[in-house]
């Protein structure tokens, strides 16, 4: 009897503390995701204030357009370009300045400090590095007498959004800098003593103590990438409204396509659906990250060893 | 993509060759080998800095040039003498006070509500007990994944037809729902603390609310320094959702710096872009470089690093 008060009462505690969150999460998540569902099964146009419903028809359009499955291969490429490079070159600063290193942690700021730049401010930068007229690249071009590029229209600015999203690279250093300090002194000394080299070490040591973290990161930069918006958007040649519509095709990945379509085009029902279908395929991602790594990464403090039990 | 993740699979693999006495010749090649190992990695992270370096310099080398120094065919490394004046058009060409009073305004309001509205939730992960809590748990770390840009355009769409669009009251609902992320950070840290801390004040009847506001609070100050600045840098960087959400005169410095500086015939002013993109940058480093050893305390008190 008075432990099921107590329970109840160690209930509502916990209610009344998750409260805002779980308010939060309904009013401006499940919500608005249930209000766009019910937009993507109609053809509203944003302004009008009559529509119809059109069923799944918006979903059938945007899984026959062309243009979809060509952004959607835009923004791929992008991923298969900057996870692997972002996750292995951030494994590859951390170890080189986990080493003896003279002015460590000099490198570690500087490396780190373009991951702080917000992405407005960064896109804006490479804009002006890439400009044809004022940009360095075309300086440091043309003093081995080589012509100045037009790098922001035509295919070729899909370079400078590499660029612009390669920048961060240091956030990733940071995290794997503090994980290697919980790769195994001693693991590593017994392996010295069994004379493997630094690079079998490395191999054998190091990547698997990491490769939770690994993971974590190979999942939340794919998730990031597929997102790409601002700095597509900000390296369109126009500025404000007329911006989404500038973008140069090699640009046009999922988000400004998405964006477009409702900002630009009207087509609310539509863009809705694409927004439902992108939902969707970050949800299964999600689900198949969990399946893969189980809850290791989430679970480096089990809260069971330091609660108290009743 | 199938990862290893029992960290002692692979470590207990024998090493080749055990060499338990490495003879003195052995002794001094690998000494040799590391020095020459040493001087290709400060070669590496000399190269790598640079790289990522080089962009700093040129938008601040931008940012003091003349417009003629930025004319077709003018390539100039090194502004000399340096067009300070620049940085005074930047901030009288567009209401650039306004705008930074804005941003200031918004990443604090948003820092302090997301800050403690995050701690408060996830010490209720952390230290209550209720019925569905795994669920609900599970539905948290989901939602760390959440891609922020799908919800952001229905949510405009919503507010819009409750006239919510041109005020700050989106910030304010964002803010005391809390940010997943920081949730789970807190419950993180929270969940490490020994049991006996709060179980004399459980004693004493304390209600949960003086337990997390009195003890577990104030013993968070490392999370809650890397929560506050990350929340606060959030807002501050943010592009989308005030592009989207506030008109020209509520819009933060972000989306002004990238669309206010034009000349009368719309052509970019590249070195008052470069010099407002300075100004909008400066204050996120000054804070980085301040917080620098919280900010990384805070993530390995996480347990997530």
């Amino acid at each position: 009897m008075a432990a099921s008060t107590i329970d109840r009462r160690r209930a509502r505690d916990f209610y009344i503390f998750v409260m805002p969150w779980l308010l939060g999460t309904v009013l401006l998540t499940i919500f608005p995701l249930a209000y766009a569902f019910g937009i993507s099964l109609t053809n509203w146009d944003g302004i009008s204030p009559g529509f119809s419903w059109v069923g799944l028809e918006n979903y059938s359009n945007v899984l026959t357009d062309p243009d979809t499955w060509a952004s959607l291969t835009r923004t791929g490429l992008l991923a298969l370009v900057i996870v692997p490079v972002t996750v292995a070159a951030s494994l590859g600063l951390a170890v080189l300045l986990n080493g003896k290193v003279v002015f460590r942690a000099g490198w570690r700021t500087l490396i780190y400090l373009p991951a702080i730049v917000p992405p407005v401010a960064a896109a804006l930068t490479w804009k002006l590095i890439f400009d044809r007229d004022v940009g360095a690249i075309n300086g440091i071009r043309s003093l081995f007498g080589l012509d100045a590029v037009n790098w922001l229209t035509g295919n070729q600015v899909f370079l400078v959004l590499v660029a612009v999203m390669l920048w961060g690279v240091g956030g990733g250093v940071i995290i794997n800098l503090a994980a290697l300090q919980d790769v195994s002194v001693e693991q590593h000394e017994a392996a010295e003593l069994d004379g493997a080299s630094p690079w079998q070490r490395f191999l054998a040591v190091t990547l698997p103590a990491l490769s939770p973290i690994l993971l974590f990161q190979v999942i939340t930069t794919t998730i990031g990438v597929l997102q790409t918006f601002v700095p597509a958007l900000l390296l369109s040649p126009a500025t404000g409204p007329a911006a989404i519509t500038a973008v140069p095709e090699a640009n046009r990945v999922f988000m400004i396509d998405v964006y477009a379509q409702y900002f630009a085009f009207s087509r609310y029902g539509y863009a809705s659906a694409m927004l439902w279908l992108f939902f969707v395929a970050i949800l299964l991602l999600t689900g198949a990250f969990f399946k893969i790594s189980g809850r290791t990464v989430f679970y480096a403090v089990d809260p069971r060893d330091a609660e108290a039990k009743p | 993509m199938s990862v290893d993740l029992s960290p002692t699979a692979a470590a207990v693999e024998p090493a080749p060759e055990p060499v338990r006495t490495p003879s003195p010749d052995r002794r001094r090649s690998r000494a040799r080998q590391a020095r020459r190992g040493r001087t290709t990695r400060l070669l590496v992270l000399a190269v790598v800095t640079t790289a990522l370096i080089f962009p700093v310099y040129w938008i601040v080398a931008t940012s003091l040039k003349s417009s003629s120094q930025l004319g077709q065919g003018s390539m100039v490394w090194l502004p000399l003498p340096p067009h300070v004046e620049n940085f005074v058009h930047a901030v009288t060409a567009i209401p650039f006070a306004a705008y930074l009073g804005n941003s200031l305004f918004l990443s604090t309001v948003s820092g302090v509500l997301t800050t403690l509205s995050s701690a408060f939730v996830g010490y209720g992960f952390a230290r209550l007990q209720g019925p569905g809590k795994k669920v609900l748990f599970g539905v948290l770390i989901a939602m760390m994944m959440m891609p922020g840009i799908v919800t952001l355009i229905p949510i405009y769409l919503l507010f819009s037809r409750v006239g919510l669009v041109g005020t700050y009251w989106p910030w304010v609902l964002w803010g005391l729902s809390g940010a997943p992320y920081l949730i789970f950070l807190y419950r993180q840290f929270f969940a490490g603390i020994p049991k006996e801390l709060e179980e004399a004040a459980i004693l004493d009847g304390c209600s949960q609310f003086r337990i997390f506001a009195q003890i577990f609070l104030p013993l968070s100050k490392p999370v809650l320094v890397t929560a506050f600045v990350m929340s606060f840098l959030a807002v501050w960087g943010d592009f989308i959702a005030p592009n989207l959400l506030l008109d020209r005169e509520h819009t933060t410095l972000a989306v002004a710096i990238s669309s206010g500086y034009v000349n009368a015939q719309g052509f970019p002013l590249n070195n008052l872009i470069a010099a407002g993109s300075v100004l909008y940058v400066v204050p996120v480093v000054v804070i980085f470089l301040f917080v620098q050893r919280h900010y990384v305390q805070g993530f390995t008190a996480s347990g997530i690093k």
